[in-house]
């Protein structure tokens, strides 16, 4: 046991390559523990279990808290330059590589729910990679983005600066369902 | 945010080829990833000064969480409420038992000292959260909700606690203001 347990977050560190690929792997375990968390919280909360819905979006928070750990101790996190070109990379290979494929196998096997599924995730990604390729032009020169809000639709993800549409131009959910950061 | 699971421009669960299963399942895994990756960048945006830029990477999380419940849904793994809490009680079941166990064995062997502290942290916090799935399982079953308290969660190693704060996170020292209170 590593003592005395210091409260600051776990440090980057010189990595084995056996350590890293593990600790790779807890980070993707605890990312998608987080989510399905939150999901399920939404599942509580339509049942009428507040307090149940309650418990798994804290749970799904210390999963996160675990996820950043296990991210930084790999590195994972930079500068924001960085950030935003790693945000960008990952973005770039989601539309030009990951979903392509995905839906060539979708499309192959008739699964029409999960290719709308893969489309909804793709158009969006391409508004992400466009944000963030603005975004690090910005901050290269030391300046933050322009103030103001950002819309996101909670059926298919679109991701707009500024006030929600009137309707999604993906998916045709009400502007009114967006969630305004 | 009340979004019903009947919503038709939700994509719908059905029944997939193994293939299209394994790629689902990966796509849940990279969009769950970027989220998280997002909400990091967006913390350490906030602490170099730039709150939009904060705000960006915290909406696009929100925006990858969209993907990965479509994705959830559409291989069948959102289940009703008392199913789900089975789920996650058998996955923090074999985070404790099998995956924890093994990785920090790992990080002990290759003394890597921070890997150990982050592995540890997170088997620690997996306990708490596998006794309380039982509970509200139960409760679950039994039609009823659990019992309408805060839940408090360390935000340096995710120590979780249902009722009071305690003065000093028992697992990594952090202090009571150190906590983020579900209410």
């Amino acid at each position: 046991m590593p003592k005395p347990f210091m409260n600051t977050p776990p440090k980057p560190e010189k990595l084995g390559a056996m350590t890293a690929g593990f600790l790779q792997e807890a980070f993707a375990g605890e990312s998608q523990a987080s989510q399905k968390y939150l999901a399920f919280s939404a599942r509580a909360a339509y049942e009428g279990l507040p307090n149940v819905a309650r418990l798994f979006e804290a749970v799904a928070y210390a999963e996160s808290t675990h996820a950043r750990n296990h991210l930084s101790v790999l590195g994972g996190i930079g500068d924001s330059s960085e950030n935003l070109k790693e945000a960008f990379g990952g973005e770039t290979f989601e539309i030009d590589q990951m979903y392509p494929a995905y839906d060539a196998v979708a499309e192959l096997q008739g699964a029409k729910e999960a290719r709308t599924s893969i489309r909804y995730a793709k158009s969006a990604e391409q508004d992400h990679q466009a944000l963030y390729e603005a975004t690090r032009t910005t901050v290269q020169t030391g300046e933050d983005m322009a103030a103001g809000p950002i819309s996101v639709c909670p059926i298919c993800g679109h991701t707009v600066i500024g006030d929600a549409p009137d309707e999604c131009p993906v998916c045709g959910t009400a502007g009114q369902f967006f969630r305004t950061f | 945010m009340g979004i019903d699971p009947a919503d038709k421009k939700l994509p719908q669960p059905e029944d997939l080829d193994p293939m299209t299963d394994e790629v689902l399942h990966r796509a849940f895994a990279g969009e769950s990833q970027a989220a998280e990756k997002y909400l990091v960048f967006a913390e350490q945006a906030e602490d170099e000064g730039f709150p939009i830029i904060g705000r960006l990477f915290r909406a696009i999380s929100f925006a990858e969480t969209r993907h990965a419940r479509n994705h959830l849904r559409v291989m069948r793994g959102i289940d009703s409420t008392a199913g789900n809490l089975l789920a996650a009680f058998e996955g923090e079941s074999f985070e404790i038992d099998e995956m924890y166990p093994a990785y920090r064995q790992i990080a002990r062997s290759q003394k890597n000292h921070q890997a150990v502290r982050s592995t540890s942290y997170a088997m620690k916090a997996e306990v708490d959260h596998k006794s309380m799935y039982a509970d509200a399982r139960e409760r679950a079953l039994a039609g009823k909700d659990i019992d309408d308290l805060p839940v408090s969660v360390c935000l340096i190693c995710g120590h979780t606690v249902i009722g009071d704060v305690p003065d000093k996170c028992p697992v990594c020292a952090a202090s009571r203001e150190q906590y983020r209170t579900f209410s």
